[in-house]
């Protein structure tokens, strides 16, 4: 029987695992084995122009993720979505014709049903910063022109949305350089969170964004966890193949957990479901691992550097009576998911084994 | 036509209490607008217990 498992690695942040072009994917790919049911976020599964699909692995945008885990909607397994395209008016057209070009080849080349496009009626204005923290964080000008956008896409039939926005650029930036070398933060990750999550949480239907901006000068100093972003002109395949198998968001106040529904393909997946979290040790300050941790869901927590170090024990989350297992790879992780589904103590995994008093 | 949604962005300090964390980080949000993404960014243990930084986007209507 599968074990439902979330398995977050929060964007921009720069973790090593997963902080650069969908490179915790191998990691989620092994999670989904163990677990039989893997729900994550784009953020783990977008390699731009990489990608891949698995039926275990549901691909939750990280807004709907926390709504999910906190017990506020369930996941509604499909067989396809039709996913809408929105495209930021600030897109210059050679560039946005690169990007209907793919839409194009996603359709030819992999049978995906994708469409229609429709374009902001003002340019979102996307701006970036970073956090005292160091984390990631952006924001847009134009937050009403992509609502009215996605509106104008949910009505013409489109059960999820692609938004792809014009992001700025400067190529001689040191962030940009650090990154491309295996180090920092993707700077550009908050502000593609603001933008789905803004999205996802007004329609209602999944939602998923891909940033449009100029190809780079060839690195032969490229790190092979940034690479994925630099094979294409893009980055939304990963996002279109994403879509267009992700679950129904469904409001728990109009579902019967557990029951199916007309064009699914499987019962509801809940909240109460999960069966463990596998998350960074250091970023357990997110609202899905609390949801989680607080009603007494296993947390695994990797060894997975980054620029937080909000630990367990600086939240009190062990005092509060979490459980917490602690492991110093995803494989280790993934041995832990095993032994949960398997109805195996992790603890009796582990030495020394106290006694019982 | 100017927007009527604006996104802002707001760093705020919270002492933890005992009980649950999760609500009393909705309440503390809740004070500066509709929480669109937050994160507890640091944690630090002092006498009086845990102290949380947290970083947020937050809808103003």
């Amino acid at each position: 029987m599968p074990l439902p498992t979330l398995m977050v690695v929060p964007t921009g942040i720069g973790c090593s695992v997963g902080g650069f072009a969908g490179d915790a994917l191998p990691s989620a790919r092994l999670l989904a084995a163990a677990s039989g049911c893997l729900i994550t976020h784009p953020n783990v599964m977008n390699g731009a122009a990489l990608y891949w699909s698995d039926a275990r692995i549901h691909y939750v945008e990280g807004s709907a993720l926390d709504r999910f885990a906190s017990g506020d909607l369930a996941l509604r397994p499909v067989r396809g979505q039709r996913v809408g395209v929105l495209l930021d008016a600030g897109i210059e057209s050679d560039l946005r014709l690169r990007h209907l070009q793919v839409v194009d080849g996603c359709r030819a080349t992999l049978g995906l049903e994708l469409g229609p496009v429709v374009t902001t009626d003002a340019p979102l204005g996307v701006s970036l910063r970073q956090g005292e923290s160091g984390a990631s964080w952006g924001s847009l000008e134009r937050p009403d022109a992509l609502l009215r956008a996605g509106e104008q896409l949910r009505a013409a039939g489109a059960t999820a949305i692609a938004v792809v926005a014009r992001f700025p650029e400067d190529p001689e930036s040191e962030a940009l350089a650090a990154y491309r070398g295996g180090s920092g933060v993707d700077v550009l990750a908050g502000a593609e969170a603001v933008i789905s999550h803004l999205l996802c949480a007004h329609l209602g239907i999944p939602c998923a964004h891909a940033p449009a901006l100029s190809p780079l000068e060839l690195n032969p100093d490229l790190d092979p966890r940034a690479a994925g972003e630099e094979l294409g002109t893009t980055f939304l395949p990963c996002v279109l193949v994403g879509l267009s198998r992700a679950p129904d968001l469904v409001p728990l106040s109009s579902a019967a957990p557990g029951h199916g529904f007309p064009g699914s393909v499987g019962p509801l997946l809940t909240a109460d479901q999960i069966g463990a979290v596998v998350v960074p040790s250091g970023v357990l300050g997110g609202e899905a691992v609390l949801a989680c941790a607080e009603r007494g869901v296993p947390v695994i927590a990797v060894q997975n550097p980054s620029v937080l170090a909000v630990t367990a024990e600086a939240l009190g989350l062990i005092e509060a009576g979490a459980t917490v297992i602690e492991a110093s790879s995803y494989a280790e992780a993934a041995g832990f998911v095993l032994a949960l589904r398997e109805g195996i103590s992790p603890a009796a995994l582990q030495r020394p084994l106290p006694q019982l008093r | 036509m100017a927007s009527a949604l604006r996104l802002e962005s707001v760093a705020l300090t919270l002492l933890r209490e005992p009980g649950p964390l999760l609500p009393q980080i909705r309440t503390a949000l809740a004070a500066e607008g509709e929480p669109l993404r937050w994160a507890i960014t640091a944690a630090e243990i002092t006498a009086q217990g845990p102290q949380l930084r947290i970083e947020a986007m937050v809808i103003r209507r």
